[in-house]
């Protein structure tokens, strides 16, 4: 057997002629389209950096999803903390319902909510086992619809400080901060 | 297959060209932009700190008795007017009206608030009443908020916000940065 050059092998060993021709272009406008392999890995490359830049690790805070959020632009970045979430019906942490918003509102007045102190008291002990000998950092994130009225934001203020978290944080949706 | 032609390989040495087989690597491309998209956190929550003014516990020495400092009181009890007012241990040192206009946006459902006139007054109060504006000082003013029982939470935040529109510079391990100028509390009645 001679040596000879190899030729073009791709489809050589095909024998569909009609599906050679269509693919090759010999039948009219060819399907198959050039990409230029430079172009695409620089736009590869590009929109990793750019995910990568914009990547959090810190993930995303669940939201319950009856809670609408007001925007504010002095904010701070989030921080890990039990978060309480407080509906037009209901006071809620970690799913499950730490108070009534509405008795509240109906008594017009200041209360501790007990229910919610309860809870509060008991994750602190929780931490607090869980890292002796360190500070607890007192911090809670109130997620607040945006029409639940102040009597129910100052008496869940409140309870959480009394139930030993004094940093209150309120979470919000963040504007880009305006030129002062 | 990508290359990279570095020259080199003659009289018999190893060659320094290295190929790179391309298909792997936008494997690695897609793979990595996949996980990226998938994980990406597109809303940016944010928080507004609060301060309740909680005695600690109790101490076996009792501190020395420091003079009450001065504290920012913003009243926002009517539809028309918020009240700024200082106070030191009870004794008021001065007043201050500012005109309330609630330019209250509405986006998808959701609903912001902003009052420039009133941050632009508290930072001009706290330029000249303000005790801690040093940046190596550690405490910070007071502000405390006034309101009735009925008022929306989004307003709150709007007043909030507002306060924490003054800025002052904090030295933090050598480096000096900007941060509110004020704690913001609020009042029990």
């Amino acid at each position: 057997m001679t040596i000879h050059q190899p030729g073009r092998r791709l489809m050589h060993a095909v024998q569909l002629k009609f599906v050679h021709k269509k693919v090759t272009g010999h039948g009219g406008r060819p399907l198959a389209a050039g990409l230029s392999l430079t172009s695409m890995i620089d736009f590869l490359v590009v929109t990793v950096v750019f995910l990568l830049m914009t990547f959090s690790a810190s993930g995303e805070q669940p939201i319950n999803k009856n809670v609408r959020l007001p925007a504010a632009e002095n904010t701070l970045d989030m921080i890990d903390a039990p978060i309480v979430a407080i509906t037009g019906s209901a006071i809620i942490v970690d799913g499950n319902a730490a108070g009534n918003t509405r008795a509240i509102e109906d008594s017009k007045r200041l209360q501790r909510v007990d229910e919610l102190f309860n809870i509060l008291k008991g994750k602190r002990e929780v931490w607090k086992q869980l890292h002796p000998g360190k500070d607890f950092p007192g911090v809670v994130v109130l997620q607040i619809d945006q029409e639940v009225t102040a009597v129910v934001v100052k008496s869940v203020f409140q309870t959480s400080a009394f139930a030993g978290y004094p940093n209150v944080s309120f979470m919000v949706n963040g504007l880009p901060k305006t030129n002062r | 297959m990508g290359g990279v032609d570095v020259g080199g390989g003659g009289g018999g040495k190893r060659k320094l060209d290295s190929e790179i087989n391309m298909i792997p690597f936008i494997d690695l491309l897609m793979v990595t932009i996949s996980f990226l998209l998938i994980t990406a956190v597109w809303s940016h929550m944010a928080r507004i700190n609060a301060d309740a003014q909680v005695p600690g516990p109790p101490r076996e020495v009792e501190p020395d008795k420091v003079e009450p400092e001065k504290q920012l009181h913003v009243e926002m009890r009517t539809p028309d007017k918020f009240v700024l007012i200082w106070k030191q241990s009870g004794t008021v040192i001065s007043t201050v009206d500012v005109p309330r206009k609630d330019n209250l946006i509405t986006k998808d459902g959701k609903k912001s608030i902003r009052y420039p006139e009133l941050a632009q007054k508290i930072e001009a109060e706290w330029k000249t009443v303000g005790t801690h504006r040093d940046g190596t000082d550690k405490k910070f003013d007071q502000a405390i908020l006034h309101t009735d029982n009925e008022t929306a939470y989004v307003y709150l935040i709007g007043v909030i916000d507002a306060i924490y529109q003054a800025h002052r510079p904090y030295n933090v391990g050598g480096k000096s940065e900007q941060v509110p100028s004020f704690n913001v509390t609020f009042a029990v009645n």
